[in-house]
Formats: C-alpha cells, structure tokens, sequence
C-alpha cells in the first residue's frame, strides 16, 4: 500500500524496549549512516592520514594513543629481551671458554683439517691470486706486509703468550708436557724473512702454509717408508725414504705442486723451508687451544715461476686421516701466481 | 476457475495492470542519484550503455492492439494455411533461429588467465619478476652468481601457476555442474506452414509462424493468441505472479503484458488449447530482453575480493616500508649501490607469503566443497564467503519463498475456520474429518473438480504430483486425496451427468451426479465458485449436520469469515450443494448443461475453502535465524502486496505485532498520510508507488523500515531495489528462480538461484544454487561463509607470523654482517612446506562462539586482514619466534666454535670462497666448506625452531578470544597438521641426500630443545592477553590487538 510520498516528517522516538532483533538492526542501520560521510579526494585523503586536525591523529592515531602502543611494545620488547638474555645466560652456563663444546667428528668442523696460505689478496674476498711485479716496489710491498702482519707473533711471540704459556723448542723425541707450547723458529725458514721482502723483489716469492687448527686433532702419520700412497709426489716420496728414524717421520707431510701438467711446468723448482722437514712436525700437535700456540708453518718458495702466467699452485697436506679432494678443497689449499 | 471481485482492495488490484510494473521510473540516464555516472565502464562503452537502457524501456509493440487480420497482412501469413516454406526460410534467413543468444561466456582461456594472474596471484607474480631482476643484477656482475633469487624466482612462479590451475579446475568443475543444469531436451512447436502442420523445432520458427499450444508444452515464441480453448499460462517465471493466467483472443489491455490475447516465450501452458501468431522470437521476446538485461550488467567484485585487494595492499605496504627502510640503512652502511637494490629486493620478496595464495584458494575450496554437499552449489569460488558478509537478503516469494503450489490452507464450515495443512511433508496440524459439514464440503470438492492427476505417478508424494487442470482444483483434488483417498473411486461412484464449467461471466462452476448410496435415487447438485456469487444462490446453509435458513447473522458470520481469509492473502471458493428431488429429476432425466433445466438457486451453502501458495516448510525457520543473525530480510515479489503480507507475515519477514502504515492508521482510525512513518517497522511498498519514489526516499523507507515487502515489482525494480541497498552499503543477497529475479540476481554481490525451479536465465545470472531449493540452505550459506571468514583470518594470522622469522635473519645478515641464518631454501620449505597443512586445516576449525547470534561484519571497518592482525603477527609472535630462531642460530655458532660476538662483522671472511682458514673463538681454523657445512646446519635448525615455535602460533590461532581449554583439540585435521609438520621437519633433517639436494643437515637432538622456552612463551603470553580480552570487553587491549 501506498507509502506516505510527503517527505518523512522527523520521527518522535518511540519508547519501546528493544527487542535483541532490534538491536541487531540497529547494529546495521549504523553501517548505512556511516556512508554518508563527504568523498574525498585522494590528496584530502592522504593528507587526512598524516594528520586529522578533528581528532588530532597522526597517522590513525592521537599523541596518547601512540604513547599507550609504545609503552605496551617497550614492555614487550623489554620481556622478549630479558627472555633472550635468560636463555643466553643459561646457554652460556654450559661453556667453557677454553674447549670447545663440541670437538672432532662430533663438532662440525670435522677431522680433516684444510690448509691456509699467506699472503692473501685484499678487497676482494673471492680471489685467491697473488699478482705483483718484483721489480715494482709498490706492488709487492702490498704482499710483503700481509705476510709480516700475518708473521708479526711469530717473530714476537711474547705478545700472545702473556706469561702462563710455557715456550718449548720442541723435537721428535721432545714432545711438549701439558701446559707447554712449541715453539715455532723463524730462521728456519732460511730465505724467506722479513729482511729479503719473503724473495717478492726477486720474483721468487715465498708463500707460507699452514695446517687449520682443530681442537684435539691428532693426525695418522704416513710414517712407513714403503706404504706411501700412489699419487704422492716422487720427491716427497723420495725425502721421507731418506729419512731414518721412524719418529721423525712422524709429520703432515706437505707438497705445491702445479695443478695442471702445464703448470707444473710454468711453476718452475719448489724449495721447502724449514728445510729439513718438508711438513709440519707431529709435536705441534694436538691442538688444545693452549696459551701462545702457534701452527707450525712451511714456507714454500717457487724459484723460478714464468713470468706474465697464471699459475694455479695445489698445496696438499699428507696424513692417513686428511682425505683429499680437489674439487670441495679437502686437505689441500689452491691460489695462483701471477708475475708480471 | 478464479474468484476475484472483492479482494481487489488494493487500488491496483489483481485485474488491473501489471503496467505499473513494467514501465521504468523514470528514463534511466546512467547516473546515480547524486548524480555520478553510475560506473565509469558504462560512460567509456556509451554504445552499450545504450543497449542496456534500451532492454530497460518498455516493451513498446503493436501486435495486441491491431486486428487479426492486419496482423496477418503485417506478416503475410494466414490463420487456418499458416506461412509459406519459403517466406518461413526467407524470415528464418533474417531473423536468425528463434533462441536466446546464450549469454557471452569468457572463453575459457580468459577464465584461466582470471585464475592466473587475479588479485593474489599478480603480487606473487610481481615477486617472482623481482626475483629474475635481482638475479639477472647478479649474474651481470657477479662471476657466480648464488642461484637462490632464480630458484625463488622460479618457486613463485611454479606456486602462481599450480594454484592458478587447481582453482580453474575447481572453478570448471562447477561450471559442469551447470551445464548439466541446462535443458538439452528440444523444444518442439506444432506449426502451421502452407495448410499442413509441422512439428518443427522451436529454433525454426519464425516471425508470423501460426502455431498451435496445448496444456503442458512451453511457449515457443511470443504469440498472438487467435484461438483458444480454456487456455491459460503460468507466467510465474516472468512475473511472478503465482496464478496462472487465462488467455483468449480479446485485446483487453493497452499493456502487452497484461493484455489476454499475448502469451510469451517460455512461459508453461497450464490448461486448454490455444493458436497464435508468432510476433517476435529469440532475443526479441520478452524473455529475451530480460535475459538480455541480465546479461549486460556488470558486477562489482565479492567482498572477499576486496577483502583481498586490501590485504595486498597492506602487505605491499609493509614490504615496501621495509625493503626502502634497509636499503637506505643498507646505503649508509656503505654497500655498494647494486647490492643494496639485491636487498631492496630480497627485503620485498621475503614480505610475500608465498603459501598463502594456495591455502587460502584450499580454504575456499574446502568450504565450497562442504556446501556442495548440503546443496548448496557456488560457481565462483570467492562467492564462498559472500553469503557471510550478506547483511540483507532480498527475496522473491514465489517458488523461493512458497512451494509455487496452491494447497488449500482453510476451510470454513460449522461456522468455524479450519485449518489445512500446508506443509510439504503433512507434519502440520490434523483436523477433524468426520463432521458432517465437512463431509458435504469434501464431497462438493470433490466432485465439482475437473482435476486429474496425470497417470504413472504412484510412489509419488500426493502433494508433489503433477496435476492436469487449474491451480486451484488440483489444490482440492490434493487436498481431498489427502482427506479421503482415492478420489478417483468416489467420482466413479458418482457418476457425472452434467457440467456447466467456469466462464467468467457466471464465476461459477457446477456439476450434477448420481448418488453413491443405491437407496437414494436423488441426484446430487454441486456448484463452486466466487462466495458471494455462490451465497447469492443459497437460502439455506449447512451447519452441524443441519440445514439452517441463511439469515442475516449467518450472512454477517459468512462475511467475517470471508474477510478473514481473504485477509490472509487466500484465494477463497465457495461451494453448495442441492439434492434433486427424485420425482422431478429422477434417474436417467435428460440434464442439458447448455440451456440449464435444473435450478441453480435455492441451494444450500456449505463452506469455504480458501487457498494459498503456502510458505516452504523450513523458511519461517530459516528468516528467523537470518534475521537473529542480523541479516535484514527484504521480499521483493511481482505478485500482489496481500499475497505478499500474508506469506511475508506466515514466514516471519513481517514479524508478529509489527504494524505497517496503513496497520497503524486502520488501528488508530486515521488517514495514512498522518501516521508518522517513522513508528511503523514494517512497510508494503507497492511498485507503482516505488515508481513515484526519488532514490532518497528509497534509502529512507530501506533505512528506516526493519521489515519491508516490495509487491508487483518489475525486473526492473528488483535492480532499483537491489542497488538502493548496495548504495546504503549493505552487502546484498538476492535469491529468486524466476527471469524477472535475473537482473537482481546478477547485480546483487551474491545472486542465489534455485536448482530445480529456476529458470535456466536465473540459474545463468546466479552465483550460488541451491541444488534442493530449499531456502534453509541459504543460512547454511551464511553460517559457512562467516565461519570461513573467521577461519581466513586466523589462517593468514598464522602464516603470517612466520613472516618475521624468515624476514629478520635477511635483515640482521645486512645490519650485523654475521652469516646468514636462514637461507632461502628453507624459508620456501617452511611457506611452501611445513606450514601449509597447519594453515589448510585451520580451516576445519569450529566456531568460537554462536556466529549466528552475532551481526554481519561491517565491510567497512571489519577487514580480513586489519592492522592489529599485522601488529599481533608481525610485531609481537612474529618476534618471539624470531627471537626463537636467533637463540638456536646462536646456541649452534657457539658450541660449534663461534661466540655471538664473534660472528659480528664476520659476514665477509665468512662468505669467501678464498678464506680457506677462518678463526673462531677457540683458535680452530675452518675451512670454507666446514664453514658452509656449519652455516646450513644453523639454516636448518633455524627452520626446526620455527616449526616449533609454530606449533604454538598455530594453537593459539585456533582462537581468537576463547582459551584453548574452551576449544579444546577436537579438530583433527589441525592435529594432523601439528604431526605433519613436524614430520616433515624431521625428513627433511635427517633423510640422507638432503645436504645435496636441499642443503639441510641432520641436528643434534639438542638442538631442537632452545625453541621451546619461546614456544611455551607464546603460549603463555597469548592466553593471558586473551584472558584479559574476555575479562575487559571493549578494553584498550581488545581495541589494539584483537583481529
């Protein structure tokens, strides 16, 4: 039937108790209301986020409503942070600073120790190429100084062993006692000292090698003059025939060699230093994170690379437990020798 | 056989014009009612626009109004030859077939690209391209380049791609569905071409064709009715109307759809025989041009859509901030300008949850699936959760709300008012059958009945079966099957042997039996018809088995009852009956039904019956809980206002003691115009007033009004009334079965056809079917899309918590130069892997509380995704589980050999290739293997402890107010979920082979135990803050962290 078409008069409220269904109208006949709030323009609106000078919102929100919101989150944070450092606290209960918690196999770090090399190239960390010109003083210099670096607590050991660390010059026949450290002796390595800038100058460079220290390694020595394995080097092979006495062979092994055919050939003679073990001397090890320890180190001098070549150089450690592989880098160390 | 005359109260009463309805308003010019174009596609598309106003006109023909035989000229056919074979191919060649162009269907690779690159998908997409970006950045620049941003890059795009195609399949499955629904049975036409008749298929025919309809058949084409027998059609499916319509040859109305001597194309010939001239086809059909109107409208997104597009856009918001934040952080720290932009990247790409997508197209399915199997069939998956943000539903009555069935609802005899039972299953009341009043009504309804029911339906339900003959007889017939059995018997026993059938110039209807009893040799006299016209016939009435004189109280007691049920919105009959003395009637007398020799006066009343088209038995429920889900109930109806009142009133629409206008003014004894309108809650609004009213009146009476009734709307009006409420943002529902519904079906945000009643149109222009036409689905609807609604929240809450963790570890590797403490991979393996059955079984998670007592979510305010879901997920989970995965990462690096503050600055040697000997802070040296070997074992224990801490995220996602103890652990999917998860971290640990595939290493068993103190914490720390959300409803904690 016909509904009134003169316009609505304005209601009088109806005092009549509302019935829970009424109320939910009500709920929706509000949603309607809302609509009737002016459009705005896209900058108006905007503008209305940042800053509503009805309601005083920054952003959605008034000055105390953003205080309330950053107390509750500094409280929070504050909570998780105190968890955090609980759980830090407790987890830090179970360590020791000295040993490792977990060693060897049952560590990550494994028992095949790598081998590292000295010096290293600078400011770009994926290169492993030494590139100098010995008759350019300035280009080796670089080299010469990140081996010092690297060498300064061999010549100055006092600076880490802050007097608890016994000092030994160990033997073959002397192992160190607990509490002692073996002394690593820096003339052994002959030509390659600070004075003769390692041989960069003469284009005969020395590079110095090292075994990676693993906490409690202990290696298996290829000791036994008529078991050495097949791809050793005949050099190699051929010195520890030549040597006698059973505990002296006992070392890692060490050989560079070429990595290919045609680098072998470019590499030119290798000389070993300390001369008179071509490894790192079984009384270095095992490593126990003791006070002044030093790795052994060789220092490894090329005599006469080609020149204006890349050479790739492969540095192999040789013990019964250091497995090699050359495409992951196990047991070996790999840069290239560039002399212009 | 109809009875009118005084029902029509109502100033535009049954016999008046359906004019009233059809004609638009006002010229609908493309504009809104504050004057806006009402979308910018149609002012772009003016050509189409144009159509559609055109196919909103007003049918504007001729073809009524001229006589036959200009009608003839006009198509150079002839009524007894009919048209030439060759002027029928000429016109067929022109006009094209006589069928519905099917409307244009998005050809199925558009469909597939919808799917692809829609909404969720286009952000991933946008992703992965920043992935090739930042790769090919890397690739030009770096030697070897790390392949994480290909691998992601290529991951993002697999995801778009495998969730594109899972939910086109899931979409074109149900579009199977429907076109089963479609009728492929051919539709034949009897024609008359060049003297002979043809049965031709209904495509053939042409403009000017002379075809011949029976009861039964559908109308082939809009046709000129020439001949007719006692022909009537139901025109239900175009206007609503519940009554079929009589049909003849006169031209009785201006309106072409009023006028008697039209019937249109797919409307049901109920009765008689007819012959007509083909005037228009196809898409020219009335049908055709509401189709037509369906067809054309554009529908907005589904609110779940929207709901969506706002997630992406917080989200990108987020992902922005964040990645424009690190990289100027990353700029001052000195990187290289090309790293930072890599950052930028990585930054943003991390932000997108990549499972997301997926779990939410899972949840959609999930839930379309499990209202599949209560009938209820979605075409669009995203129309799931419509149906939940529904706050008004507009319905159509007719075979929606009612059973589209006339079932005699109430009898009046022994001057009392009886009731019938109306319900489908007969579970409503019982009354008294063995009264005599009733016996002498039951008899005369019987027998005066031409009713049949057709043959071969014998398992059928008495109420379900198909009826030859008029609405109202086969509603006797039902309902004396029902009350005395086998009817067909007690005719045979009372042999008829004399009928004087309906016309309408007599409005009534009588017959003349023999008596079953063999001792009474008197014949028996039964008439039914209009009950004044019967009362005028009687002197005498039949009250508790006896013959009264028909006084004036007994005429004022007729009147009351009358008025009663006509008041109802029932159709009333009357009936009376005479027995013919046997001296001058005796048996085997000459009775001669022409010119009538046996009296029809002086009879004796006997009752009235009145019928109905009854309400469906679950809907009065169903309204209800709709309505006490705050979910207005709005009927929008092409059929009469008391029809509408009395079932709107029956099914609780108007509910008891809500008083319209015009209540109130017949209550108070006032004009109408002086009742505040504002004071009823109810309102019958009448579709010629609707035309009168400007938009702004619309919203108020939709405003101000709880309870509304459109009556005799126009499809037309249905979109007015439809749009009206879109524009007061209410999300609207529309359920309806007829072609006149279509448009509103599709402008609504979810149109809800019926699967067995509707039309095919409907069905088309729908979004939702319900398979058993019962409208109870439609709650089911509700309570499913509310509870997704829910459960979509509490999914995305949970995959986004895990957001941070994976984040942060990017973020600390930039600021604080340690390696890196979660790679890419993992972080893939947790989006794509450990959280997603988590995610998907949330899903299956029960309602908190009764979602059916609460209100619709207001569209507005109430998001899916809102920023105190981010704050809870992103600012304070979010952190503890990153707190979590650092503590491990930490725990790892240390006694491995690295002290947190070791690792500080670290980032550089770390990552070298070069560095073959790399200290930690026991002296040990490693190598940049062993290092990478260490890096990934803290990749995969940080991934272990996200999965723990997720455990607890995911538990107290289950609930978003009530303790876990209130909910408790019942859904077993999400317990599955917990197992799988973990399952699968551990497979992916300690399977061997995963260090190369995946770079995932085995964990001690120790590691996975720091997570849990944080686990434990966030479990603690969210049912306390939910404790206190219950404890201070409304309070600032509430206002600031509950989503």
């Amino acid at each position: 039937m016909p509904i009134s078409k003169k316009k609505m008069s304005q209601a009088s409220q109806i005092s009549r108790s509302l019935s829970k269904q009424d109320e939910l109208l009500n709920v929706q006949t509000q949603y309607f209301l809302k609509l009737n709030e002016i459009k705005l323009t896209r900058k108006e609106r905007i503008k209305k986020v940042i800053y509503d000078p009805e309601t005083k919102q920054f952003f959605g929100r008034t000055g105390t409503s953003w205080a309330k919101i950053g107390l509750f989150y500094f409280i929070f944070y504050g909570m998780l942070a105190a968890l955090v450092a609980v759980c830090m606290w407790v987890f830090f209960q179970t360590l020791d600073p000295r040993i490792p918690k977990w060693q060897l196999d049952r560590s990550l770090i494994g028992t095949n120790p790598g081998l590292g090399f000295r010096p290293m190239p600078e400011n770009n960390e994926e290169s492993t190429l030494i590139w100098f010109q010995g008759s350019n003083k300035t280009s080796y210099t670089y080299w010469v100084d990140n081996i010092l670096s690297f060498l300064d607590k061999y010549y100055v050991p006092s600076k880490i062993a802050k007097g608890n660390g016994q000092i030994k010059t160990c033997s073959h026949h002397d192992y160190p006692n607990i509490g002692e450290v073996c002394e690593v002796e820096v003339r052994h390595w002959e030509d390659c000292n600070r004075d003769q800038f390692f041989n960069y100058h003469k284009n005969s460079p020395c590079i110095f090698l090292k075994l990676n220290k693993i906490y409690g390694w202990t290696p298996e020595y290829y000791d036994d003059p008529f078991d050495l394995p097949q791809e050793m080097p005949e050099s190699l092979k051929e010195r520890i025939r030549k040597i006698n006495n059973t505990r002296e062979r006992q070392n890692v092994w060490l050989s560079c060699e070429g990595e290919n055919p045609a680098d072998v050939e470019y590499l030119g003679p290798v000389t070993y230093y300390p001369k008179d073990v071509q490894g790192f001397p079984g009384y270095y090890f095992p490593y126990l994170n003791s006070e002044g320890y030093l790795s052994p180190l060789m220092a490894v001098k090329f005599e006469r690379p080609v020149s204006g070549i890349v050479i790739n150089v492969e540095c192999r450690a040789w013990a019964r437990n250091i497995i090699y592989n050359r495409v992951e880098r196990m047991g070996s160390v790999h840069f290239e020798l560039l002399i212009d | 056989m109809t009875s009118k005359g005084k029902l029509n109260i109502d100033e535009h009463g049954r016999s008046d014009s359906y004019r009233v309805a059809t004609i638009p308003s006002n010229y609908d010019d493309n504009k809104t009612a504050d004057g806006r174009p009402k979308s910018r596609r149609k002012v772009k598309k003016i050509r189409k626009a144009d159509d559609l106003d055109d196919l909103k006109q007003e049918l504007d023909i001729d073809y009524h109004k001229i006589s036959p035989e200009e009608l003839y000229q006009r198509f150079q056919t002839h009524p007894e030859n009919g048209l030439s074979h060759a002027k029928a191919k000429e016109n067929l060649d022109r006009d094209g077939p006589n069928a519905l162009t099917p409307p244009k269907t998005t050809p199925e690779w558009v469909k597939f690209c919808k799917n692809l690159f829609g909404g969720f998908a286009l952000l991933l997409w946008i992703g992965a391209i920043l992935c090739f970006i930042a790769y090919s950045i890397q690739a030009s620049t770096v030697e070897e380049p790390a392949d994480d941003n290909l691998y992601l890059g290529v991951v993002l795009a697999a995801v778009v791609i495998v969730t594109g195609i899972f939910s086109y399949y899931q979409e074109s499955k149900s579009s199977k569905i429907m076109e089963s629904f479609k009728n492929m049975v051919p539709q034949f036409a009897t024609v008359l071409r060049e003297g002979e008749k043809l049965t031709l298929r209904a495509e053939d025919l042409v403009l000017g064709d002379v075809v011949e309809v029976k009861f039964g058949d559908r109308i082939p084409a809009d046709i000129r009715i020439i001949e007719t027998r006692g022909f009537k059609v139901d025109n239900s499916s175009l206007t609503g109307e519940s009554e079929p319509q009589s049909r003849s040859p006169d031209f009785t109305h201006e309106n072409p759809l009023e006028t008697k001597n039209l019937a249109f194309f797919s409307t049901n010939a109920v009765e008689g025989t007819a012959k007509g001239v083909v005037i228009s086809c196809g898409d020219n059909t009335v049908m055709g041009r509401i189709a037509g109107l369906a067809s054309g409208l554009d529908t907005g997104e589904t609110p779940i859509a929207k709901e969506i597009h706002h997630f992406i856009q917080l989200i990108t918001g987020v992902a922005v901030f964040l990645g424009v934040t690190f990289f100027v952080i990353a700029f001052i720290l000195g990187y290289h300008w090309l790293d930072a932009v890599i950052f930028l990247i990585g930054i943003i790409v991390a932000n997108v949850p990549e499972g997301l997508l997926a779990t939410v197209t899972v949840c959609l399915t999930l839930t379309a699936k499990r209202m599949a199997s209560k009938n209820c069939l979605v075409k669009n998956l995203e129309a799931v959760e419509t149906l939940g943000s529904t706050s008004t539903i507009c319905s159509d009555k007719t075979g929606t709300l009612t059973q589209n069935r006339m079932t005699v609802a109430h009898m009046w005899f022994d001057n009392q008012i009886i009731e019938a039972d109306t319900t489908e299953d007969q579970s409503g009341v019982q009354y008294d059958r063995t009264s005599p009043g009733f016996k002498a009504l039951s008899r005369i309804a019987t027998l005066c009945n031409r009713a049949e029911f057709k043959p071969g339906q014998d398992g059928v339900a008495i109420l379900k079966r198909e009826v030859n003959g008029d609405a109202s007889e086969a509603a006797l017939l039902k309902c004396m099957e029902l009350a005395l059995g086998d009817i067909m018997s007690i005719r045979r026993k009372n042999k008829k042997v004399c009928e004087i059938p309906f016309n309408s110039t007599n409005k009534y209807q009588v017959s003349v039996h023999e008596n079953e009893d063999p001792n009474d040799p008197r014949h028996i006299l039964v008439m039914k018809g209009a009950p004044e016209r019967i009362l005028e016939r009687c002197n005498t009435i039949f009250i508790c088995g006896k013959e009264k004189v028909l006084d004036e109280e007994m005429k004022e007691a007729f009147n009351n009852a009358y008025l009663e049920l006509g008041g109802l919105g029932e159709r009333v009959l009357g009936f009376c009956d005479f027995m013919m003395p046997s001296d001058k009637y005796p048996i085997g007398f000459k009775f001669n039904s022409d010119d009538a020799n046996f009296p029809l006066d002086g009879l004796r009343f006997v009752g009235l019956m009145s019928m109905i088209d009854p309400p469906r038995a679950a809907v009065p429920d169903a309204v209800a809980k709709c309505r006490s889900a705050g979910i207005k109930v709005i009927m929008v109806t092409g059929d009469h206002p008391i029809t509408a009142k009395a079932i709107a009133k029956s099914v609780g629409i108007i509910s008891e003691g809500n008083e319209t206008v015009e209540d109130i003014a017949q209550r108070l004894n006032i004009p109408v115009s002086e009742v505040n309108p504002r004071e009823a809650k109810a309102a019958v609004v009448h579709g010629s007033d609707l035309r009168d009213l400007s938009s702004d009146q619309l919203d108020e009476i939709l405003r101000y009004h709880t309870e509304i009734v459109f009556a005799r709307t126009s499809p037309q009006q249905k979109l007015i009334i439809v749009e009206g409420c879109q524009r007061m943002g209410a999300i609207v529902a529309v359920t309806g079965d007829g072609v006149n519904d279509s448009p509103a079906l599709k402008k609504a945000d979810i149109g809800v056809a019926m699967g067995i009643a509707g039309s095919d149109v409907s069905k088309q222009a729908a979004d939702m079917i319900l398979l058993d036409d019962n409208f109870a689905s439609i709650v089911t609807g509700v309570e499913e899309g509310r509870l997704i609604f829910d459960n979509l929240k509490k999914s995305i809450a949970y995959t986004l918590t895990s957001n941070i963790p994976e984040i942060s570890p990017f973020l600390a590797f930039i600021l604080c130069d340690i390696p890196l403490p979660l790679g890419t991979v993992t972080i893939l393996c947790i989006d794509l892997g450990t959280d997603m059955v988590p995610a998907i079984s949330l899903a299956y998670e029960e309602a908190e509380s009764d979602i059916m007592k609460r209100p619709p979510r207001d569209p507005q305010n109430d998001k899916l995704v809102n920023d105190r879901l981010i704050s809870m997920a992103y600012g304070q989970i979010g952190m503890i589980q990153a707190a979590a995965g650092f503590f491990v990462y930490f725990v790892i690096m240390a006694e491995n050999g690295f002290l947190p503050m070791k690792l500080f600055g670290i980032r550089k040697q770390w990552d070298s290739k070069a560095v073959n000997d790399l200290t930690d802070s026991y002296g040990q040296e490693w190598t940049y293997r062993d290092r990478k070997t260490l890096e990934y074992t803290c990749h995969t224990a940080f991934f272990v402890s996200i999965v723990v801490v997720q455990w607890a995220d995911l538990i107290i996602c289950k609930t978003r107010r009530n303790s876990i103890v209130h909910q408790g652990m019942r859904n077993w999917a999400l317990n599955f979920g917990l197992i799988f998860e973990t399952a699968l971290a551990a497979f992916l640990s300690y399977t061997p082979g995963m260090d190369k595939g995946l770079r995932m290493f085995p964990l001690k068993f120790v590691w996975w135990l720091p997570a849990i103190p944080f686990m434990l914490s966030i479990f603690i720390y969210d049912e306390v803050r939910r404790f206190y959300l219950r404890r201070c409803p409304g309070g600032w904690l509430e206002q600031e962290t509950y989503y």
